[in-house]
């Protein structure tokens, strides 16, 4: 009887012992790669301390960021601060973040992009090379772009939109990382001159800054409703005129038009909608495309879940946009109709990110196809003299997805002839002329575009917002789409619209070899 | 007492005396990135005390299972490595003003802990002593418990500590022993009892409480004693101790799913009650909530498994410090099976587990073979003992259970805990032989 008992009690202690090595191999196996990308990991600050790490380029080959070991401290050097929330910073006493905490482990030489070199690594106990990593973004729009900000807190992120190369990302303010990545010791009080600074220097606004977008979204509130077959563009709402004037109550809650200065109201379509950027007509327009079906096309062009930048095992991270309230992990249902009809326009509880608004705009100049976002355009082996430009020895190549459809063709060109009214037309010249390449010396472009005059709340001066994408014209390639803010820049024609026309005009103009 | 031959276990020891010395010069050529070899008399040393327990026991005429010495020599030799490749500095003894480093101080203990081992395989070759007086053992554990209670030092909010001079010690090691011997001969002298007679309340049975009230005033006295003194791994450790000896006695699996029902009900008893216990609990529960504070060990001790993979950084090549400090300040004693898994990967750490389960298993044959209920329970007992705290501990640094503070026996630094673990072989080696005689006896055996 013992003896049974006592064989029992063998097969559980043995349980018991296979159930710890299981725990054993998941720990060690199966989570370790999780374990290893972990900033307060002592392998990653070792790794970091000593080790060269490779050097960061843009995609001309201009130097960005190199390390050289002094004294057995890695130290790093950054070349451009319009690159700091980009390419982010390495320091040993403040962790990493942009593209160097994304691509530590091969700058470092932590792990190997082939698996199968990591586990022969392993046995032979080698490191692997460090590698450079080259971005998709150009120096000279990028160093352009943050020109045009010139110092007020803003952002502006321009993409290729049939490839999805970030071509700038620029956020302003910015810092100079290289004084708190160095040596440790003397990181201190660099570090908490930056920490601060007014103005949050270290947030990278195009992919964490939270705003309110205003008229801007009309964009996504139009492609839903063209795609969903709810209007067409010589919709027009009969009531709409009068309510321009008495306000437009929606469960009574009376949503007014904002100022319209001298325009006499009239039964506006599309086009004269979005040139007048009309919160009556859109107002119409998101209700009868409905909560559900608003939300859904939201999250077909990318809202409601955090963007990445990149590929799914290798990429930046940036946060999700809303056109509702929060609810865990998305959107949540509208509350009301008032909110439905006022997130239409881009008030209420809609909440973006400069990185989302830009993706809206490239999908309507990419025939109605989100394109997948990607800022590192390559990864090479580790040029010994940084300074003459990167080695020819890709190692690996990012990006080539092929996006997804958020809208039909045919309803991404009736939107881009309306948002080419809204920068060229008789009415839309005045709000958004100001977006127009034309007007930076680049003829027989038509640009498409949307300014925002995001308002939030009295005596706070709204955000200037401005979306747009050149060559705007059907049947022409768009080559770049971009996303302006200017924080409490007032009216979207005032501050953002004319840094997003110089900014895609200097890029087609780099692009012609000016 | 006539000399007998162990040649199982020279052979099984052999390997040692070549393993030992290499581990040694691996990690000091790792350490200094020459090939020097390095100081080698720690290593003789371990050897040597390791052939003097066989020796000793030949001598003594032992014919007690021939596996259970090398393979707590192995599992021992594992952490003495790992030990003796750590900064010597962080622990250690100063014995009468000299002072010894962690590797020295516990080859010391392994030498004490094996002497000890010879004396107890000798000393209760007769079971007598230890079957009928067992209430006094039992009243001996508790002076002890007594003792510690009011006298103990207090270290890391627990008071588990009594000095004798310059030597400090944790009687719960002793009183573990103590306990299961108490429960033996309680248990086989009412086996017959407990298994029949059940009582019932309504629809529900219960194990005869009159027979088991002794045997559970004692238990529950020294239970609240050890909780107490904030000594949560040895108090989840006596538990289970406890409700497998049951089993084993009854078999019947209801005393240890009440007994564990009782006792979730009492740790989340203990969750509202005690901060030092919710804290413990938070963090089994998501260390990283806070990696640099109170999830800061367990945090490390996942990097640490994370590091080693599948084959280990290899051995000395881990990264138990940095600038000189430890990343893991508990590496040495809790987490030194983390240390072990970081250098020596899945492959290494897993063969320790598997070192663990042919000691557990040679213990549980012990105690099939042995010929007498008391002998049975008592091998099956101290077993158990072994094979819980190894598995509690491991399961602690995996984060399978909360973290308590126990030694793996064996590899942890701590004296206490390698004599008690050397003073079970020693008890299994009695029982063992005494079965062995037995069947001389019946002209079955050698």
């Amino acid at each position: 009887m013992i003896v049974t008992n006592i064989r029992r009690l063998g097969f559980y202690l043995l349980l018991a012992f296979a159930v710890s090595a299981g725990s054993l191999a998941w720990w060690q196996i199966w989570e370790a790669p999780g374990l290893a990308d972990r900033q307060d990991n002592p392998q990653v600050i070792a790794a970091r301390r000593s080790a060269p790490r490779g050097s960061i380029f843009d995609v001309q080959g201009q130097l960005l960021a190199s390390s050289t070991v002094i004294d057995g401290i890695s130290r790093r050097t950054y070349l451009d601060p319009a690159f700091s929330h980009v390419v982010g910073y390495a320091s040993l006493r403040y962790g990493a973040t942009g593209v160097e905490r994304t691509w530590d482990d091969l700058l470092t030489g932590r792990s190997d992009p082939n698996p199968l070199n990591d586990l022969l690594n392993d046995v032979l106990d080698r490191r692997a090379a460090p590698r450079d990593v080259t971005l998709t973004i150009d120096r000279r729009l990028q160093d352009f772009a943050a020109a045009q900000l010139g110092g007020l807190p803003g952002a502006v992120v321009a993409i290729d939109p049939r490839t999805g190369a970030i071509l700038a990302m620029a956020s302003s303010p910015t810092f100079d990382a290289t004084a708190f990545s160095g040596d440790p010791e003397t990181a201190a009080a660099p570090w908490a001159v930056v920490a601060g600074s007014p103005g949050d220097p270290l947030l990278d606004r195009n992919r964490r800054g939270h705003y309110t977008p205003g008229s801007i979204l009309k964009v996504l509130t139009a492609a839903a409703a063209l795609d969903a077959g709810v209007i067409t563009p010589q919709t027009t709402y009969p009531d709409q005129p009068q309510q321009e004037t008495d306000g437009f109550v929606v469960s009574g809650f009376t949503i007014r038009e904002h100022d319209l200065g001298s325009l006499q109201p009239a039964l506006w379509p599309l086009s004269r909608a979005l040139q007048v950027s009309s919160n009556i007509f859109f107002a119409h327009v998101g209700l009868d495309v409905g909560a559900d079906r608003f939300i859904d096309y939201a999250r077909r062009f990318g809202f409601c879940a955090p963007l990445t930048l990149g590929s799914a095992s290798r990429a930046l991270a940036a946060d999700a946009s809303y056109v509702s309230a929060r609810a865990d992990g998305g959107c949540a249902p509208f509350s009301d109709r008032v909110e439905l009809a006022s997130a239409a326009f881009g008030q209420a509880s809609v909440d973006v990110t400069p990185l989302q608004m830009v993706l809206l705009a490239a999908a309507v100049a990419n025939d109605g196809i989100v394109p997948d976002p990607f800022v590192v355009r390559d990864l090479r082996a580790h040029a010994a003299d940084p300074v003459a430009g990167p080695s020819e020895a890709v190692v690996e190549t990012y990006g080539g997805g092929s996006g997804r459809r958020a809208i039909s063709s045919a309803a991404a060109g009736q939107l881009r002839a309306a948002m080419v009214d809204a920068v060229h037309g008789l009415i839309g010249q005045v709000y958004a002329g100001a977006g127009s390449v034309a007007r930076y010396g680049i003829d027989g472009v038509l640009t498409a575009g949307k300014t925002g005059t995001a308002e939030r709340g009295p005596e706070v001066a709204p955000h200037s917002w401005f979306i747009g994408f050149a060559p705007g014209q059907n049947g022409a390639q768009p080559s770049i789409a971009v996303a302006v803010i200017v924080e409490g820049g007032g009216a979207g024609s005032g501050a953002a619209a004319p840094i997003g026309g110089a900014v895609m005009a200097e890029w087609l103009r780099l692009l012609a070899g000016g | 007492m006539r000399a007998v031959r162990r040649p199982v276990e020279l052979q099984m020891l052999l390997p040692l005396a070549l393993l030992v010395p290499l581990g040694f010069a691996v990690t000091h050529i790792a350490e200094t990135g020459t090939l020097d070899p390095g100081p080698m008399g720690l290593a003789i040393g371990f050897v040597a005390v390791m052939f003097g327990g066989h020796l000793a026991l030949r001598l003594a005429g032992n014919r007690g299972d021939q596996l259970l010495l090398p393979a707590a020599a192995a599992i021992g030799a594992v952490g003495f490595v790992m030990l003796n490749r750590l900064p010597q500095s962080q622990l250690g003894m100063d014995l009468f003003g000299v002072e010894m480093g962690m590797a020295t101080t516990q080859l010391l203990w392994f030498a004490v802990g094996i002497t000890a081992m010879v004396a107890v395989a000798v000393l209760f070759r007769d079971d007598g002593i230890l079957r009928h007086y067992k209430y006094t053992w039992a009243l001996g554990g508790g002076l002890l418990l007594l003792l510690t209670f009011l006298f103990g030092r207090e270290v890391n909010g627990a008071r588990l500590w009594l000095y004798l001079g310059p030597i400090g010690f944790q009687p719960g090691e002793a009183i573990k022993i103590v306990l299961v011997v108490f429960i033996a001969g309680y248990l086989a002298e009412k086996r017959a009892l407990l298994a029949g007679a059940t009582t019932r309340v309504g629809p529900i049975r219960i194990p005869p409480l009159p027979y088991l009230l002794p045997m559970l005033a004692i238990f529950v006295m020294v239970m609240l004693v050890v909780v107490i003194s904030r000594d949560l791994g040895t108090a989840l450790l006596f538990l289970g101790i406890f409700l497998t000896m049951l089993f084993v006695a009854t078999g019947r699996r209801s005393y240890v799913l009440m007994g564990i029902l009782l006792f979730v009900g009492g740790a989340f008893v203990a969750y509202q009650l005690f901060g030092h216990v919710r804290v413990r609990v938070d963090n089994w529960i998501d260390p990283f909530v806070d990696p640099s504070g109170t999830g800061y060990q367990t945090v490390q001790a996942l990097y640490a498994f994370g590091r080693g993979g599948l084959f280990g950084e290899g051995l000395g090549q881990g990264l138990p410090s940095i600038s000189g400090r430890l990343p893991i300040p508990a590496l040495p004693t809790d987490f030194i099976f983390a240390g072990i898994a970081e250098e020596l990967g899945l492959l290494g750490a897993t063969a320790l587990l598997g070192l663990a389960l042919v000691l557990v298993f040679r213990g549980l044959r012990t105690a099939m073979l042995a010929r007498d209920d008391f002998s049975s329970m008592l091998a099956v007992g101290l077993t158990v003992s072994l094979g819980l705290q190894t598995l509690i501990i491991v399961a602690g640094n995996l984060k399978l259970v909360p973290l308590t503070g126990i030694t793996f026996p064996f590899v942890s630094y701590g004296g206490s805990s390698l004599l008690a673990s050397f003073v079970i072989v020693g008890l299994l080696l009695a029982v063992s032989h005494r079965t062995a005689l037995d069947a001389v006896a019946e002209g079955r055996g050698p």
